[in-house]
């Protein structure tokens, strides 16, 4: 027998978590689905849907309570995290603790972390709106990735730094994607065109999103890699010792 | 209630044996005390007993706790939650709300009992505790005793039949220690109810617990009643240890029976010579010194000295005083008056000590602390090698028992030598053994002319090592002279020999004995 374990989907869960996630990525991607000038009502709604669905699921399991207050207590500190930026261009300090934490306790975990510590930070700020499962689910997947990020002890600070650039700019994106459609009047260059052909939408989309990462997503990106430069090592040692600490699936045996 | 069955435990990632073929069966209602050296596995044999050893920590247990007829091999901790309550060493980490009735509710709340059940405990563990005054304060607010009361409180309103304290006074004062521990007694008696506590300071606790279970280092295990126990423990009382070096064939666990014993050793012997007392140059000196935060007045206007050789012992209530004095003459509050220092190194070591630790491994600490001060490097690690040789380099400060972290701090503290030594209440969880060592060290820094000032509750310390005593209350300065003649003065704040030996003037075992040479 083992203590018991730092939370990890298994079976049923991975299976709803994959397909929650396909659902909610037509809500992101429905703009290049729609090759008919249909209404979109569905698509939009399957991200807030899906995400009530996969929480409900997740509510039911039962976290034992020293992942519980791992997990409450990371969540708190990156959701009071958020809102000292102020959101001034991109200067977010929220992302660098959620990719530290979820690499060091493994994807499931990083990926709750990021969908409570998003809906956590929207209550701080506010920050309620059609946007926010969108913003909840991109926050899970930057955990899920960032918790399969290999363990290599030499590259450790490089490679979090990369793959920061990366998970910052890939929010970024899906940021963009969702709001796209609707931030313009129909009749500009970078408007989305409903039922014209996917490239059309395509090219007009990522001259979009080129140009609105310039102010947001790369400074978002840069900082966050810095800050993992920065106080990556130090911030590291202290969540392994929790870690230990906690003791999760240490051996219990009984002779 | 209780039945340990062979007990050994091994955590993992360790190969040592925390406690080996543990034997002992506690009964319904009693007041159970266990004793030990440091790292012998008092916490360990505490958590054992709801589970939280093995269940929550992972390790290897051999042979059978059983609760109430329960095995915990077979159940979830939570599952004798109602059953087994338990009080950690520090009640302020425990809790989980930010006022009282609140933190009594909580337990309640996770176990969803009925809201009018949760009502009537409510009211029944504040008249309990006696409570009620305070129902809607803070728990920031409270004093130690009285979060330490909550804490209690928040434990017995689920109804347990056992209560599991570790070190439930070691944080407090003798007053506040001395009510906690009554109180428990009164749950015991009144209710039946099976209290195990794990507490290093046996003099304050030994008079109220009917049972001990002393866990030696060699691994066996014993219980009986106090007198028997103690007999020939280890780890004893200065009561005992003055019975023991009296050779009196019996020992005595209250001061009313040890007096009654010695009154013919008392008629004899003679009073010490007075020390004269080594006071060397004055260091620091302050005149009207004073502090008030907002509108609250800390501490009214003082006048002291303190000269080089002294080892002075600020005594007095938890909040009469003593950290806003330490602090002013630090410097690290606004204060009024005068203060005048003649010393460019003060050494100073903060309640928590943990606030003095900030690095990832012990090595880390002393190597900042050479570079600091600009010691050649090593310079603290040696000083560490010598207060505890067992100290592994390599450990994360935090990791390290009380006693280990004791030494550190002190040696990160004492490697540049400081002229003023400051140390704000530093024996709490602390066991004979690493008290000894301090005293032993503060006594060498001292006769090397520094000072050194000393806040503490703890009697038998002070009694072991103080010069002088400087007892404050309600932010004046009530007491400020001798060691001997304040101790002699004032009997809540007298050492065990003393209130045995008054009004001869012996605070100490070797006192006594030199006087009846």
């Amino acid at each position: 027998m083992r203590t018991s374990d730092i939370y990890r989907f298994g079976g049923a869960k991975a299976l709803a978590l994959t397909a929650t996630s396909i659902i909610s990525a037509l809500g992101f991607f429905w703009p290049f689905l729609n090759s008919e000038n249909k209404s979109p009502l569905i698509f939009w709604l399957a991200t807030p849907l899906a995400l009530l669905l996969l929480l409900a699921l997740i509510g039911q399991a039962n976290l034992d309570a020293k992942s519980l207050a791992l997990l409450a207590m990371l969540s708190a500190i990156i959701a009071a995290l958020r809102p000292l930026g102020a959101g001034a261009a991109g200067i977010e300090p929220m992302w660098f603790l959620l990719i530290l934490a979820s690499y060091v306790f493994g994807s499931s975990f990083g990926f709750l972390l990021g969908v409570q510590s998003m809906l956590l930070s929207a209550f701080l700020t506010g920050g309620f709106g059609p946007w926010l499962p969108y913003q909840i689910f991109a926050a899970g997947w930057v955990g899920l990735i960032a918790g399969a990020i290999p363990k290599s002890k030499r590259f450790e600070i490089p490679l979090l730094a990369l793959t920061s650039l990366i998970l910052a700019e890939l929010f970024g994106f899906l940021m963009d994607l969702q709001f796209w459609p609707w931030v313009f009047g129909p009749k500009t260059q970078l408007s989305y065109i409903p039922g014209a052909a996917i490239l059309e939408n395509l090219q007009r989309f990522i001259s979009y999103h080129l140009a609105s990462s310039m102010a947001w997503n790369v400074p978002r990106a840069i900082f966050t890699a810095l800050l993992i430069i920065a106080v990556g090592p130090g911030i590291l040692k202290a969540l392994e010792r929790s870690a230990r600490k906690a003791a999760f699936v240490s051996e219990i045996k009984f002779t | 209630m209780i039945k340990f069955q062979n007990v050994s435990l091994i955590y993992p990632t360790t190969q040592k044996t925390i406690l080996d073929t543990l034997n002992f069966e506690i009964g319904e209602g009693e007041f159970v005390l266990l004793i030990g050296e440091t790292g012998i596995g008092k916490s360990s044999v505490l958590r054992l007993i709801n589970g939280l050893v093995p269940h929550h920590t992972g390790g290897i247990l051999a042979g059978n706790v059983e609760v109430n007829g329960i095995s915990t091999r077979t159940v979830r901790p939570g599952q004798l939650a109602e059953l087994i309550g338990i009080v950690g060493q520090n009640p302020i980490n425990g809790f989980v709300t930010d006022i009282v009735e609140d933190e009594l509710a909580f337990s309640m709340e996770s176990l969803n009992l009925p809201e009018e059940t949760m009502r009537k405990r409510i009211e029944e563990v504040l008249d309990l505790l006696s409570l009620n005054q305070i129902r809607n304060r803070k728990l920031q607010t409270l004093s130690g005793g009285e979060q330490q009361r909550v804490a209690i409180a928040a434990a017995m309103a689920l109804h347990p039949k056992i209560l599991v304290l570790d070190e439930p006074t070691s944080a407090l004062d003798p007053v506040a220690a001395e009510e906690v521990l009554a109180i428990l007694q009164r749950l015991v008696h009144d209710l039946g109810i099976t209290v195990i506590i794990a507490e290093h300071r046996l003099e304050r606790v030994i008079g109220y617990v009917d049972t001990i279970i002393e866990i030696s280092s060699d691994g066996q295990t014993r219980i009986g009643k106090p007198e028997e126990i103690l007999k020939s423990s280890m780890i004893a009382p200065p009561i005992v240890k003055l019975a023991r070096a009296l050779k009196l064939s019996d020992i005595s666990l209250s001061v009313r029976d040890l007096r009654k014993k010695t009154e013919n050793l008392r008629s004899q012997g003679r009073d010490l010579l007075k020390k004269p007392n080594a006071t060397g140059k004055t260091l620091l000196e302050t005149r009207a010194l004073s502090v008030a935060y907002d509108q609250k007045i800390a501490l009214k206007p003082i006048d002291l000295r303190i000269n080089s050789g002294e080892i002075i012992a600020l005594m007095g209530r938890n909040g009469a005083g003593k950290s806003s004095l330490i602090k002013a003459l630090l410097e690290v509050i606004p204060y009024q008056g005068k203060l005048k220092k003649e010393i460019s190194r003060i050494g100073y070591i903060p309640q928590n000590a943990n606030d003095l630790l900030y690095h990832q491994s012990v090595s880390a600490e002393c190597l900042q602390t050479d570079k600091e001060n600009s010691l050649p490097p090593g310079t603290t690690a040696e000083l560490l090698k010598e207060l505890a040789p067992t100290v592994n380099q390599n450990s994360h400060p935090r990791d390290l028992s009380e006693g280990q972290r004791l030494a550190l701090v002190l040696a990160i503290v004492l490697a540049p030598k400081p002229e003023l030594l400051i140390l704000d209440e530093p024996t709490r969880g602390l066991d004979y053994e690493s008290k000894a060592l301090l005293t032993k060290l503060l006594i060498d820094s001292a006769s090397r002319g520094a000072a050194v000032l000393i806040a503490t509750h703890d009697v038998e310390l002070v009694a072991e090592l103080a010069t002088r005593i400087a007892i404050l209350a309600e932010g004046e300065l009530v007491a400020d002279g001798d060691a001997i003649e304040v101790l002699l003065a004032s009997p809540s704040f007298a050492p065990q020999v003393t209130k045995v030996m008054s009004p001869r003037k012996w605070i100490t075992i070797n006192d006594v004995l030199q006087g009846l040479q």
